[in-house]
């Protein structure tokens, strides 16, 4: 039985180097940081708004301080994609061309 | 985090609901003696009815709600009827010397308390076993 090389498909070329990754496929880095930043600061607001209604007289303590974690924890969340991003990046910096 | 955020949802919703099950105990005990109320009538004990209902998010608006919260369906009054009781100095009571003084179960009212809120700790505990989880998994990237 003969041995056909080129129906490896692994060897065939993929795509062309340096064609834009993010045409219409995953969005950037930076937009992704972008929303998870307006997440932040919505949750940050709600959580305002939960202490003020709190202080008010209007809402629930446990209401308050469920938005004040929930705030908390989108934060932590951003900066660790923040610092894992900063990561890569002087990582390829780094990188001997 | 939309199925932990659910849950605590869910939790935020009972802690709501046992809330309202302490201040309903707390107006029955407050009103042990009270013969007369709004409507000329002594205060009736009232009873919490609570419902389940699936917390509202978008996983709710999907269908795929995993975490079910609870609210607060009605606050009836028990139709039981009153207690009486002998003293005929009272200015409520009746031709007889007995005056209606409302069917609370004082006793009763303290362990529905009790209850309502070991119930409320409960689920303050649910909710911070969900903040650890969560706290862990943020961790992972450290």
């Amino acid at each position: 039985m003969p041995i056909q090389f080129d129906s490896a498909p692994s060897l065939r070329p993929t795509s062309a180097v340096g064609a834009p990754a993010a045409a219409g496929g995953a969005p950037g880095f930076g937009a992704t940081l972008e929303k998870m930043l307006q997440s932040v600061d919505e949750s940050a607001g709600a959580a305002n708004v939960a202490v003020a209604d709190m202080v008010d007289g209007k809402g629930d303590v446990h209401d308050a301080m469920l938005a004040l974690q929930r705030a908390e924890t989108t934060l932590q969340l951003t900066v660790q994609v923040r610092n894992k991003l900063m990561q890569a990046y002087q990582e390829i910096m780094r990188m001997p061309v | 985090m939309s199925t932990l955020d659910a849950a605590i949802g869910a939790s935020a919703s009972a802690l709501r609901a046992e809330r309202t099950r302490v201040e309903v105990a707390v107006s029955n005990l407050a009103n042990a003696e009270s013969t007369r109320g709004a409507n000329g009538e002594p205060y009736r004990r009232r009873d919490v009815v609570l419902a389940s209902d699936p917390v509202q998010s978008f996983g709710a608006a999907l269908g795929q709600a995993t975490a079910t919260g609870v609210r607060v369906a009605a606050i009836i009054e028990d139709q039981a009827p009153f207690k009486r009781r002998y003293d005929p100095a009272h200015p409520d009571a009746d031709a007889n010397g007995f005056v209606a003084v409302p069917n609370v179960d004082v006793p009763e009212q303290v362990v529905d308390m009790v209850s309502a809120s070991r119930a409320y700790q409960a689920n303050l505990s649910a909710i911070g076993l969900i903040h650890d989880m969560i706290r862990r998994a943020l961790d992972l990237g450290r």
